[in-house]
């Protein structure tokens, strides 16, 4: 029997109806989700009573894994199976893990696809499979402590994700089965996991320090309205780098200078870490370690010493710091509140001297590690529709500008960093060639002018262009950059108004091809259980997209459509009913898909009928209830 | 799908067509737009919606950049008169504006080299912001006058300025990456 | 006629009040519809209607519409948790039979 959860006044929902989220955030050491439940957002524990999970994931046999602490301890007796730190090669190609220290403890397959993969005992697994992994178990918690399937997640990201980190995290999710509401960048998370949009008008800082990555952000906030002004970080620089020299301050003072194996230098940076633990609170960390007959590290540590080793690599935070300032247009003293995120800022040094920097008190109040989940979830709540009345709208910018490879390896921007999103960018081209009838794009991220020295995202190559003589094709190339981030390409012939058949080619991750084959072979092994699952879970979407489409036109249908499309379109609604009576998912989701072509026109036709009342003056408060989206016709 | 949007930027804020705009109407009609537009306001709906809400935020986005950045919003003002910037052929420029950037340039070269680099660097911008605001009074004027060709000269001049300025800026940020 | 709260139920209605920052109680009701006829409501109460009813336990307010009393009368609002799910519950006397789920009964 199921649970209730306190609703907001007038807010409750029919039974079977509740509409679950939850937001979370996949950390490159340890992962959470978080949900609204009764009103307020909290971490979900699970079975084992543990808010979060190290993001670790065992591969024994080819169908068996586990996840988290239980393959945690696997990590000593089978480190080639136990994988961790996957979030690293999100998006990565071979060169890059050949340059991480991922190289020297996994075997890789370099050469399989178009991303490496690890070997295992299971098969080979790539970054998104094993995050994928941890999705799935996240999930899991969710859905047992909720009570119910859930509609969707918001999954955080770092700020400096570039596309194909980001294609990838969603790529995951759908292989977990999971619907991304959003992808949320870590620092705007937690800004609203503080509430900032109530009360504070002004701009905020977000200093994010974690294991092995810095983020800084800008963001501006207006009665509830998040306007990211500018974002910038370091992505080799965190905690772990703390460990690193506080390992080598011990190594030294014990005189040693080499240490018998990678497994010596394991113990050693536990040691430093559990040092650098204890400064959090003490003035002075003793420390001991018998590492074998010949070695063993014995002394102390102060708070003024660790200052002193640490100065440095705390100093490579400032850069960013100012660089935001100075790309947000404003002044140090516009900066009305500092919110600490990421574990490394519990280091005293850290809060001081940020607080320093900023001249304020940086705000620590909520547990730097469950933030930006907590701000997930409250996310993921407006965006599920369980908060109709919400004012949070979130804004966020693109972290690295987009550019095209032009002649000479050099690099034209097209979309600059920092720009707010969704944003749109149409470049024209035309072909310099007779009869020339394909065309192909290279597209980088970054800030250089060299393409070598920007990130590959993907080849565009255009085909199908009608063969003229050089120059008389114009090819208007659009890019479009979605609210999560991502890129995509789509490309007019102007003269005949054709759209240009465009084959994508990404440089470092899966082409919708692959993304496929991996969700029809996951499905193919799936249990029974799983099955009927996925074809509930198409009934009910049917049946929503029946009913929104429905009542649109009954508002307006005949004002819109001609009575030959309404005819057409109730034909494609009958084709659904009845693709519904039957128990094939994959009938229904074609069913759904042609009628969402089908309807397609009538959709922007009275869309832009509202935008035109909108232009008008109209009071936006009275569109927003004559234009019913199909969310909220779903509830009704 | 294409979204109808035929209005201009000016319309589309309820703004007069004309340089000098408040940034707070600016502001404020911007996240109405938004709040009403943004695809997070349609995270459950349709995919025809949802892509139409992505392109319609998109154009919002593209609109209220282009009005909030002084340059931008000159530049798309000669735009809705048919002027276009970028013809190659006229690369003429008042030699004495030219001298003067060439100075600047100079100065900007020799700045990390100085006793104080950021104060040579606070030096240069406080010389281009000055220029920024002649640059905007010396449009306003032109463009109230419907002195277009006047206009247009100013906005070139005024491209050089932010040139260098970013330039400035990306100096002081690899001096901040070596502290 | 009243509606009785226990101590657990009462201790996580304040601390959801508390951190939703406002709000004078809960509001129970219940409603046509769902798989057995009716469904039970709960919401956060910010205010008290003309013609409401109002129980005070364990310094929570409960207020309950005329129409509904009629349906909750004798009902304990429970907080339980079974797993990892953990929520509140109704110990409706009235209530002949239940959808499996408990969102919905029949009288």
């Amino acid at each position: 029997m199921a649970l209730l959860q306190i609703s907001e006044p007038g807010q409750s929902q029919a039974p079977h109806q509740r509409r679950l989220a939850v937001g979370i955030d996949l950390g490159t050491t340890n992962s959470l989700v978080a949900s609204v439940i009764s009103g307020s957002a909290s971490v979900l524990k699970d079975a084992n009573d543990q808010w979060s999970i190290p993001s670790v994931v065992h591969y024994s046999d080819k169908h068996a894994s586990v996840i988290g602490n239980a393959a945690q301890e696997k990590a000593a007796d089978d480190p080639f199976n136990t994988i961790r730190s996957a979030k690293r090669l999100m998006g990565k190609g071979a060169d890059d893990v050949r340059e991480s220290w991922l190289a020297e403890h996994y075997q890789f397959n370099y050469d399989g696809g178009s991303i490496p993969a690890f070997k295992t005992a299971a098969g080979e697994k790539t970054a998104i499979d094993v995050s994928a992994a941890i999705l799935s178990e996240l999930r899991l918690t969710a859905e047992q402590t909720l009570g119910g399937d859930l509609v969707g997640a918001v999954i955080t990201v770092p700020a400096y994700f570039d596309d194909a980190q980001r294609q990838a995290t969603k790529d995951a999710a759908a292989l977990s089965g999971i619907h991304v509401l959003r992808l949320l960048n870590e620092p705007t998370a937690a800004a609203v996991a503080y509430g900032l949009d109530s009360g504070t008008d002004g701009v905020v800082a977000i200093y994010d320090l974690g294991g092995g990555t810095f983020d800084i952000s800008l963001l501006k906030m207006q009665r509830g309205v998040f306007e990211v002004l500018a974002t910038a970080g370091n992505t080799a620089l965190g905690g772990d780098d703390f460990d690193n020299a506080v390992a080598d301050w011990i190594q030294a003072q014990a005189g040693v200078s080499q240490l018998p194996d990678q497994g010596a230098r394991r113990q050693l940076l536990r040691l430093a870490r559990s040092v650098k633990e204890t400064l959090s609170s003490a003035m002075l960390a003793p420390y001991e370690l018998k590492l074998n007959a010949d070695i063993t590290f014995k002394g102390e540590l102060s708070v003024q010493q660790f200052n002193d080793i640490i100065e440095p690599m705390f100093k490579k935070t400032l850069a960013p710091c100012r660089q935001v300032i100075r790309d947000a247009g404003i002044a140090k003293t516009d900066v009305q509140a500092v919110v600490m995120v990421g574990g490394s800022t519990r280091v005293p040094l850290v809060r001081e001297r940020v607080s320093q920097f900023f001249d304020q008190t940086v705000l620590t109040d909520i547990d730097p590690d469950q933030v930006v989940a907590i701000g997930a979830a409250i996310q993921a709540d407006v965006l599920a529709g369980n908060k109709p009345d919400s004012e949070l709208l979130l804004l966020d910018v693109i972290p690295l500008s987009l550019g095209l490879e032009t002649m000479g390896g050099l690099v034209e921007k097209i979309i600059p960093r920092n720009t707010t999103i969704p944003i749109a960018r149409a470049q024209e081209f035309t072909t310099y060639k007779d009869g020339q009838t394909a065309m192909a794009l290279h597209v980088v991220q970054g800030e250089r002018e060299l393409v070598s020295d920007c990130r590959s995202l993907a080849n565009f190559e255009l085909r199908d262009i009608p063969a003229r003589t050089a120059g008389a094709c114009r090819i208007q190339v659009l890019f479009q950059v979605d609210a999560d981030g991502l890129l995509m390409v789509s490309a007019l012939e102007k003269e005949s108004g054709v759209l240009a058949s465009i084959d994508v080619k990404p440089s470092y991750g899966l082409s919708d091809g692959e993304i496929e084959q991996m969700l029809k072979a996951s499905i193919e092994h799936a249990s029974e259980d799983v099955r009927k699952r996925a074809l509930a879970e198409q009934k009910v979407e049917g049946s929503r997209v029946i009913e929104a489409i429905g009542s649109a036109l009954a508002a307006d249908g005949d004002q819109h459509l001609t009575a030959d499309e309404r005819s057409d379109v109730d034909a494609l609604i009958e084709n659904l009913k009845q693709s519904l009576e039957q128990d094939s998912s994959d009938a229904i989701k074609q069913a759904i898909e042609k009628l969402e072509a089908g309807s397609s026109a009538f959709v922007e036709r009275r869309m832009n009928a509202s935008v035109k009342q909108l232009m008008a003056g109209q009071e936006l408060e009275e569109l927003e209830r004559s234009l019913v989206s199909a969310d909220d016709l779903s509830d009704s | 799908m294409q979204v109808d949007f035929s209005n201009n930027y000016f319309e589309l804020f309820e703004l007069p067509v004309q340089y000098v705009v408040s940034q707070d109407h600016l502001d404020t009609r911007f996240r109405s737009l938004q709040r009403y537009l943004h695809p997070d306001k349609f995270a459950s709906a349709s995919d025809a919606e949802r892509r139409w809400s992505m392109q319609a935020a998109s154009f919002v986005n593209e609109a209220y950049q282009a009005l909030s950045k002084p340059l931008s919003r000159a530049s798309y003002l000669l735009s809705l008169h048919g002027i276009s910037l970028d013809e190659e052929t006229d690369t003429q420029m008042s030699p004495m504006f030219l001298m003067e950037q060439m100075e600047l340039r100079e100065a900007l070269g020799d700045a990390p080299d100085a006793a104080d680099p950021y104060a040579a660097l606070d030096k240069i911008s406080a010389q281009l912001n000055n220029g920024r605001r002649d640059s905007e009074s010396a449009f306003t004027s032109a463009a109230n006058n419907a002195d277009w060709t006047e206009a247009r000269t100013v906005v070139r001049q005024w491209q050089f300025l932010e040139k260098l300025n970013s330039e400035v800026q990306a100096q002081e940020a690899r001096l901040d990456d070596a502290l | 006629m009243a509606i009785t709260m226990t101590e657990r139920a009462a201790e996580h209605v304040r601390s959801y009040i508390e951190k939703r920052g406002k709000g004078i109680g809960l509001r129970l009701a219940v409603r046509t519809t769902g798989c057995s006829g009716m469904a039970y409501v709960l919401e956060f109460a910010d205010e008290v209607a003309a013609n409401d009813a109002v129980f005070e336990q364990h310094d929570i307010k409960v207020v309950v519409d005329q129409k509904s009393l009629a349906y909750l009368d004798g009902t304990e609002l429970d907080f339980a948790k079974e797993g990892l799910n953990e929520g509140f519950q109704f110990n409706n006397p009235n209530v002949k039979d239940e959808c499996g789920c408990g969102e919905s009964f029949n009288i």
